[in-house]
């Protein structure tokens, strides 16, 4: 079922990596005009390189253990990347105790991370939704993946005068707006209907050099054959997804078809795989590392969800603390079909409160 | 594959008889072969003319799920084809018939599949019309579903959006035991003449991605289709031909059920794909289009 974890060996063979461009850990940096062929293979490498294989060996973990003393975790670790839904929020809806805890992990002089799949806002709308829950958190802490997006096309120095087509939300257009890229599509190629018909002919954009691709409630037939015919005929065009999420808490009720589901028919449609910058590929933990000079060893990932936020830790070779106040419940964390054990889990972050209290 | 694969024979005087001789019934797919689009392709009508009148069974096995036989045959008929609704197989058959093997109570669909769902006397609910609807996503409020439906089938709809996958999602992940069809994969497809369009796969893999589950494919190369035609015509699978446009699915079909296999160039395969070290799916035979065979038999 965590299909995402087994990667199909890569056919592309990789040029040699210029030494000007910083280098984030486990990923090759590469530059845009490397990629020459429309149908080359792509598979982004969610594990670490062979630097890195502590980390990312197959050995079988042991399992999660509850967690009792919350200090020894916090002192251990210097910096708590949180995911958001099911973790911090559920919807529009604060889950219990989140302020108290997030003020006391900064007293402590902890630093503060949130790294989210959900790529319908930018990093400042996420900004004004933390401030309208009543949480002091500031833009630079926020890594969404909407932000990764437009963070990796940097990292390659993708071309400015090349296009971005968007099948996606706001979030990534004004990420990709405020890296300066040019971009096509997003919500309004929403309302584009097209008529099967003799003669008909759908033109598209030469000149579009990446097609990103996340959670779109505005799918449709048209995004999809635009963003196929860039990815098949434009010569070199990437294929990037913010995430393949299979289902995603857009209500608290319940779950919604996530970008997995858009993601999953563009790999239909052409035949490719995607580069996949959210969770649980290491991207945005390489770029946050990097950024804030942090070592991998002080960071615990926490997060509701094994095949994303946990593989994600792990991948990264962080401490990971599994919540059970989102999509993920003690069964399913106990279910012999699961292979993905962090090393602790918790009801809520909150717990760090009460199980602190406890060991006074 | 360690085993030298026979590369495919170029269709020539020299083997057209001895294939065309051993041969009782020949399978062509529709899409780049018959018509691209609703255009027919040239000698199309001659050649199966010819054919009918050597005393040849003539059975359409297609992919395309839009459409039902009845609309199958129509589309034949307008482009003065005379074809029988029973000699056609479409995907769109192929779900109900699935459905029909396995004593099915209720499910979900898309046109042309509604239509055949309906002949076989199921109730079909979504497609087309959902084309239309939207979900709303509000605090406290719940998409619902229709918590009998037992299966989901999906084909190419143009009409995707995301009513219909959250719609169809819900189905697969919470109705207990509710099947996963797909009319077929195909990635791409000529839907109109001058250019490719995503095809089922697209759809199938948007609900793969999100119901994490692999669907039951009853159309090519799946070899579902071959039990009813196999019924139907009482002819041995080593006296047909599968006349088809697309390596993994029109000639893998065909290897699948013992068939002899012969690809035209006038879909979406040309020669370079065949001859790439990549494929290695090798029809018996290759030709230009269809109507070669007319040219090189005689009339």
């Amino acid at each position: 079922m965590l299909g995402r974890t087994a990667v199909a060996s890569s056919s592309v063979s990789v040029p040699a990596v210029s030494p000007t461009i910083p280098k984030f850990l486990g990923l090759k940096t590469l530059s845009y005009n490397s990629f020459s062929t429309p149908n080359t293979k792509w598979n982004y490498n969610f594990k670490f390189s062979r630097k890195n294989i502590a980390a990312s060996k197959m050995e079988t973990r042991a399992s999660a253990q509850p967690l009792k003393n919350a200090d020894e975790l916090i002192d251990s670790v210097e910096t708590f990347i949180f995911d958001c839904d099911g973790v911090i929020w559920k919807g529009d809806k604060l889950i219990d105790g989140v302020p108290q805890t997030l003020d006391m992990l900064r007293s402590r002089g902890k630093r503060l991370v949130f790294v989210t799949n959900n790529s319908t806002k930018s990093r400042k709308q996420y900004g004004k939704k933390f401030e309208t829950l009543g949480l002091n958190i500031s833009e630079e802490e926020i890594f969404a993946s909407s932000f990764a997006a437009a963070a990796y096309l940097k990292s390659v120095n993708f071309p400015k005068e090349k296009k971005v087509y968007v099948i996606g939300e706001d979030g990534i257009l004004k990420e990709l707006e405020l890296a300066g890229f040019q971009y096509l599509g997003g919500p309004e190629d929403g309302g584009k209907k097209i008529e099967l018909k003799p003669g008909f002919l759908m033109e598209h954009d030469k000149d579009v050099g990446a097609v990103v691709v996340g959670f779109d409630r505005y799918f449709n037939y048209y995004k999809v054959q635009y963003g196929t015919l860039c990815v098949r005929e434009n010569t070199g065009c990437l294929f990037i997804a913010t995430n393949r999420d299979a289902v995603t808490h857009l209500t608290d009720a319940q779950e919604w078809a996530g970008g997995g589901s858009m993601v999953g028919a563009i790999a239909g449609s052409t035949q490719r795989e995607p580069l996949v910058v959210g969770k649980p590929s290491t991207f945005m933990m390489d770029y946050l590392a990097n950024k804030f000079r942090i070592l991998k060893s002080q960071i615990c990932m926490v997060g509701d969800r094994l095949d994303t936020d946990i593989l994600f830790g792990q991948n990264g070779g962080c401490k990971t603390l599994l919540v059970l106040s989102g999509v993920t419940s003690l069964s399913m964390l106990q279910s012999p079909g699961n292979s993905i054990q962090p090393d602790f889990y918790t009801n809520k972050i909150s717990d760090f409160l009460s199980l602190k209290a406890a060991t006074v | 594959m360690n085993t030298a694969k026979r590369a495919a024979q170029l269709l020539s005087s020299h083997n057209v008889t001895s294939l065309f001789d051993s041969v009782e019934a020949f399978l062509f797919d529709c899409d780049g072969v018959i018509w691209k689009g609703d255009k027919l392709i040239d000698g199309v009508s001659q050649t199966l003319e010819m054919l009918r009148s050597k005393g040849k069974k003539l059975v359409f096995v297609t992919n395309n799920s839009t459409k039902s036989r009845r609309q199958y045959a129509k589309k034949f008929n307008s482009l003065g084809i005379s074809v029988r609704e029973d000699e056609i197989f479409s995907s769109s058959f192929a779900a109900a018939m699935y459905l029909k093997v396995n004593n099915f109570p209720r499910e979900k669909g898309g046109e042309g599949i509604l239509e055949e769902l309906q002949l076989a006397g199921y109730t079909g609910l979504g497609g087309p019309e959902d084309g239309e609807k939207r979900a709303e996503w509000k605090s406290n409020s719940l998409f619902e579903h229709d918590k009998s439906v037992g299966a989901v089938v999906v084909g190419l709809d143009p009409h995707i959006n995301y009513y219909k996958l959250q719609y169809g999602t819900l189905c697969i992940r919470e109705n207990p035991g509710c099947l996963f069809i797909a009319t077929n994969r195909d990635a791409v497809g000529h839907m109109t003449d001058l250019q490719e369009w995503p095809g089922a796969g697209c759809m199938v893999a948007a609900m793969c991605g999100s119901t994490e589950r692999e669907p039951i494919v009853v159309g090519k190369p799946s070899t579902f289709m071959m039990d009813f035609l196999l019924q139907k015509f009482q002819v041995s699978t080593s006296k047909m031909c599968m006349v088809g446009d697309r390596l993994d699915t029109d000639i893998l079909f065909g290897k699948n059920a013992g068939c002899k296999t012969l690809l035209v160039l006038s879909g979406v395969t040309n020669q370079s794909t065949l001859e790439d070290p990549s494929s290695t799916i090798q029809p018996d035979y290759y030709t230009s289009n269809i109507s070669d065979c007319l040219h090189l038999l005689g009339p």
